[in-house]
């Protein structure tokens, strides 16, 4: 029967229904550098593959002659939640998003088994886009639920190769996580590393909102209008975050195997924080170093290396940044161990830089003028106005929160020495203030300069701000008191008078 | 499209063949027939609806159940598990029942049989003097909701066909006798697949992106079969899941109904 | 008209349908679970014929489906059917048999297979059959061919090439057409092989 079930599938290979026009199957390399690699037939014993869930990846396969090796995967549909308290029923190769990392070496005899669960609804197949010939194995691994399929394929060429679902409709088989990576090693393997990873991002489209909570069904709609509600690492938010984090440790080699799923989106690979000391781009067998952001096609994947130099979180992101904070491309990278000062010194200094003061912020200010010309300037527009032009001037020293430093900069929140004499505090923003002053019970003896910057506007609406703030006692200062203030022939206010 | 006037479904209580005397008998139910778009072409061009006329028939109300498969495989002992010829039907052939000649528990008689190939499905038929509908029979009869005949343009119809894929089929199916649709007609849609006399006759390619290449050395004949309507993707799916079947497969989530030609009495 | 029996004779004669009957039991328990010729089929060949697949039960039968009105491929496989049997021993040629069974018995009259026979030069080895439509549906089904009927009376259907050993069981298939496959001709040597 066997014979049978593979041959009649070989044999509707020619038959052409399906939802996806595109064609997978990988092209054949040419040019001047050698690609195929064909060691001849397998020597040895054949080896069972060892597969891993991600971020798992298989070890080395540290062998110097080609074999024959057994893959099996199991196709699994089932619940699992896609996000805090949302479930989804995805498809998966092996049970897990994205599907087993499978690694064998150039030249090897793959016998591939693809197994459909029984408890399975759907037929599906399986399409390696590291095979050399037509569907990448799809017509051949077309399996009925509770059935098993079997075709071989030569390892050709070396790379990391995507594989996925291929039965109708495609988009959606693949929308539900049915994809995952393949390495072909080189014949010598890859140069020794501290960590690998596996992490492949997919879009996902549910018919209610991101983080809609509940079982999330698919939503072809949003699927055809390439609108995901999900961007994901590894088919779910938070698979590498917390305490699921990848992890190294500094001065560690680090190699990341990325691969994106789609079905739709091309993905802006970034690690914050880190520059790929070398990338093998769109998994081929050139490499770029240097690189912050690699693209990685759908239907790609690329192989990303860098040294860890300093502790701490670093951030995988889709780059195309609403999908990283608004969908859920995030995953972390954890490395402990002592920091190097001479690379990254964290933080040396915290304080506001007073910018241009024109910009967005200051539009309340552009309205409590306006007001104020219309002669309809209420309470309100001075706060607000006061508010920004607080920011850009005071705030320096005061603080934005008007608490001050203890014992350089006087609090202007709950102070008494405002509160005592609020008509005072015109004069000291005019004229500045000097000498020794007691604020809520504290001796400050710096100097304030006159800001003569400020308009009579200016100055009546960060007054009118202050005083409406921090639990001080509120109150309006108005134009024409900053007005007459000004005009009258006064000295700096003296500390001492206090 | 005009109103169309419902018939009231006839209804043809028959004997099953295996059964009579006993207290099983199957509802058949007269489909009348009209015309149809299916989603795969019927016309001369390949990629064009053209509407065919389905001829009348005569459908079970609802899919056989675990019960009357049961009566059937003691009257007929050679579709018993081990004993039907592996040809015919596979290793997990009626794996679910306890024995060869007992179901499984917590009341399996009234649930949809499944775990049957398409040979047990046509024997069966067979000794109620029906045979298995055709894909065009099936998918005209299960175009249809409660209210109208063709509800497949209704965002709602789709939705609940696939809401029922979504759910692996790690528990059984539950019980027949659904809400009927305006044939009368239950269960077509949320139960179980159901094998079609012609499964073998939905080309749907193993790499189902090969589309559109004359491949005239594999395939003789007219032209090559492609989807008409890339919105019916639910109907799509099935297609897809009896295209990747042989005869003597058998899957958890299979089971079937008989028809009967022109919704002839016994 | 033959010379009178002696008793003997009768007795002997009666011995041996009683004997064929017995034989012909056995057969039929002892084919096995996978074999093809678990399928009664109700088959009519180009010389009228009622045929049983089982009948061919002990050789070595290369099998396959087509139409007569069929103008690209069928002619093909015929073709290669005949290059088949060429790529083999004469001595193997003549002991492989050949099914040809019609997916169009609406057209595929014996008169019709006839001529196609003679058409394509098939001698005795070849059998050219029709069934009704829901036999063809289930012999298509046992050897894993597809086919549907178009509107046009056309057919689409999968071309292959079917070896069936003695038992009947598809020990091997090929869907190169317009030569002999390499491959094919050697499982069909070996079916021969373990032919008594």
């Amino acid at each position: 029967m066997n014979v049978a079930r593979s041959a009649g599938i070989l044999d509707a290979h020619a038959t052409r229904i399906g939802l996806a026009a595109m064609l997978c199957a990988p092209l054949l390399s040419f040019g001047a550098q050698p690609a195929a690699g064909d060691f001849g037939p397998p020597r040895g014993a054949p080896i069972h593959a060892v597969l891993t869930s991600p971020p798992n990846v298989p070890p080395p396969v540290a062998r110097n002659r080609p074999a024959k090796v057994i893959v099996t995967l199991e196709v699994v549909e089932k619940e699992m939640p896609i996000s805090e308290g949302v479930t989804y029923t995805f498809w998966t190769f092996g049970g897990t998003v994205p599907g087993s990392f499978i690694r064998v070496r150039q030249g090897d005899t793959v016998e591939f088994h693809l197994k459909n669960h029984p408890d399975n609804k759907m037929p599906h197949n399986i399409d390696l886009h590291g095979v050399t010939g037509p569907g990448g194995g799809a017509a051949s691994s077309f399996t009925a639920p509770g059935h098993e399929s079997q075709f071989t394929f030569k390892a050709l060429n070396e790379g990391i190769y995507v594989y996925h679902c291929a039965t109708a409709p495609v988009g959606m088989h693949v929308a539900n996580g049915m994809y995952g990576l393949m390495l072909v090693e080189p014949p010598r393997g890859l140069p020794k590393v501290d960590h690998e990873y596996y992490v492949m991002q997919g879009d996902f489209y549910t018919t209610g909102k991101y983080r809609e909570k509940g079982a999330q069904p698919f939503d072809m709609e949003k699927a055809i209008d390439e609108r995901p509600t999900y961007v994901l690492f590894n088919g779910a938010e938070g698979a590498l975050t917390g305490d699921k984090a990848m992890k190294a440790k500094v001065n560690e080699t680090v190699r990341l195997f990325v691969g994106n799923g789609g079905p739709n989106l091309v993905s802006s690979f970034h690690v914050i924080g880190a520059i790929f000391d070398k990338v093998r781009f769109e998994g081929g067998t050139n490499f770029q170093t240097n690189v912050q952001t690699t693209l990685i096609p759908a239907g790609g994947a690329a192989i990303a290396e860098f040294r860890t130099r300093v502790p701490g979180s670093y951030v995988l992101v889709d780059h195309s940044i609403f999908r990283a904070f608004n969908k859920g491309a995030l995953a972390i990278l954890k490395v402990d161990g002592e920091p190097d000062k001479a690379i990254y010194s964290g933080k040396e200094l915290d304080s506001v830089y007073l910018g241009d003061r024109a910009g967005a912020n200051l539009n309340a200010v552009t309205r409590a003028t306006a007001s104020s010309a219309a002669g309809t300037l209420s309470l309100d527009d001075q706060v607000h106005a006061g508010q920004a032009l607080f920011a850009g001037t005071c705030s320096v020293c005061h603080q934005g929160n008007g608490a001050g430093l203890p014992g350089v900069f006087p609090p202007l929140a709950k102070s008494d020495f405002l509160g005592a004499d609020t008509r005072r505090a015109i004069g000291v923003v005019l004229h500045g203030l000097s000498g020794k002053v007691t604020v809520n019970g504290q001796e400050y003896h710096s100097v304030m300069p006159p800001m003569t910057q400020l308009n009579d506007d200016e100055v009546a609406n960060i007054l009118t701000y202050v005083l409406n703030s921090w639990g001080n006692p509120g109150g309006r200062i108005s134009i024409d008191e900053v007005k007459q203030q000004r005009a009258a022939p006064t000295a700096p206010a003296k500390a001492s008078e206090h | 499209m005009a109103l169309e006037i419902v018939r009231r479904a006839t209804r043809i209580v028959v004997c099953a063949a295996a059964a009579c005397g006993t207290a099983m008998a199957a509802d058949f139910i007269t489909v009348p027939g009209g015309r149809f778009a299916s989603v795969l072409p019927q016309g001369p061009v390949p990629t064009v609806s053209v509407p065919v006329e389905v001829a009348a028939f005569a459908m079970r109300a609802t899919p056989v159940t675990a019960g009357e498969f049961l009566a059937f495989v003691r009257a007929h002992p050679e579709w018993q598990r081990g004993r039907a010829p592996a040809i015919f039907a596979d290793r997990r052939y009626l794996v679910d029942w306890r024995s060869p000649v007992l179901l499984a528990d917590g009341g399996a008689a009234d649930r949809p049989v499944i775990n049957v190939s398409w040979f047990a499905a046509r024997a069966y038929c067979e000794s109620e003097r029906a045979r298995l509908p055709t894909w065009l029979e099936w998918e005209y009869t299960a175009a249809a909701d409660e209210t109208r005949r063709d509800a497949r343009a209704d965002p709602q119809w789709r939705r609940r066909i696939l809401s029922w894929y979504e759910r692996p089929a790690t528990t059984s199916p539950p019980r027949v006798g659904g809400a009927p649709n305006v044939f009368g007609v239950s269960d077509l849609h949320g139960v179980v697949w159901e094998w079609v006399d012609d499964f073998n006759a939905l080309f749907i390619a193993g790499d189902s992106r090969v589309q559109g290449d004359p491949d005239t050395a594999k395939f003789c004949g007219a032209g090559a079969l492609s989807v008409i309507d890339r919105d019916s993707y639910a109907v799509l799916m099935r297609i897809a899941l009896l295209s990747s079947l042989s005869a003597a497969d058998t899957t958890g989530s299979l089971g079937f109904r008989c028809v009967r030609p022109g919704g002839e009495r016994p | 008209m033959n010379p009178p029996l002696s008793r003997r004779d009768v007795l002997r004669r009666l011995g041996f349908v009683a004997g064929m009957w017995w034989a012909a039991r056995a057969e039929a328990r002892d084919i096995p679970g996978d074999s093809v010729y678990q399928l009664r089929a109700q088959l009519t060949d180009q010389d009228g014929r009622s045929f049983e697949l089982s009948s061919l039960r002990g050789q070595a039968v290369l099998v396959s489906m087509f139409y007569s009105s069929c103008e690209q491929v069928c002619p093909m496989i015929f073709e290669t059917i005949r290059l088949t049997l060429l790529a083999l021993p004469v001595a193997d040629r003549e002991r492989v048999r050949v099914m040809m069974i019609s997916f169009d018995p609406a057209r595929d009259s014996v008169a019709v297979l006839k001529a196609t026979a003679e058409a394509h030069q098939c001698d005795a080895r070849w059998a050219l059959l029709r069934a009704e439509d829901a036999e063809v549906r289930r012999i298509a089904a046992v050897l894993g061919v597809q086919y549907r009927r178009l509107a046009s009376g056309e057919f689409n259907h999968s071309s292959a090439i079917e070896l069936l050993d003695t038992e009947g069981r598809i020990a091997a298939r090929t869907g190169t057409l317009g030569a002999a496959d390499p491959g094919f001709v050697k499982a069909v040597r070996k079916a021969l092989s373990r032919q008594a």
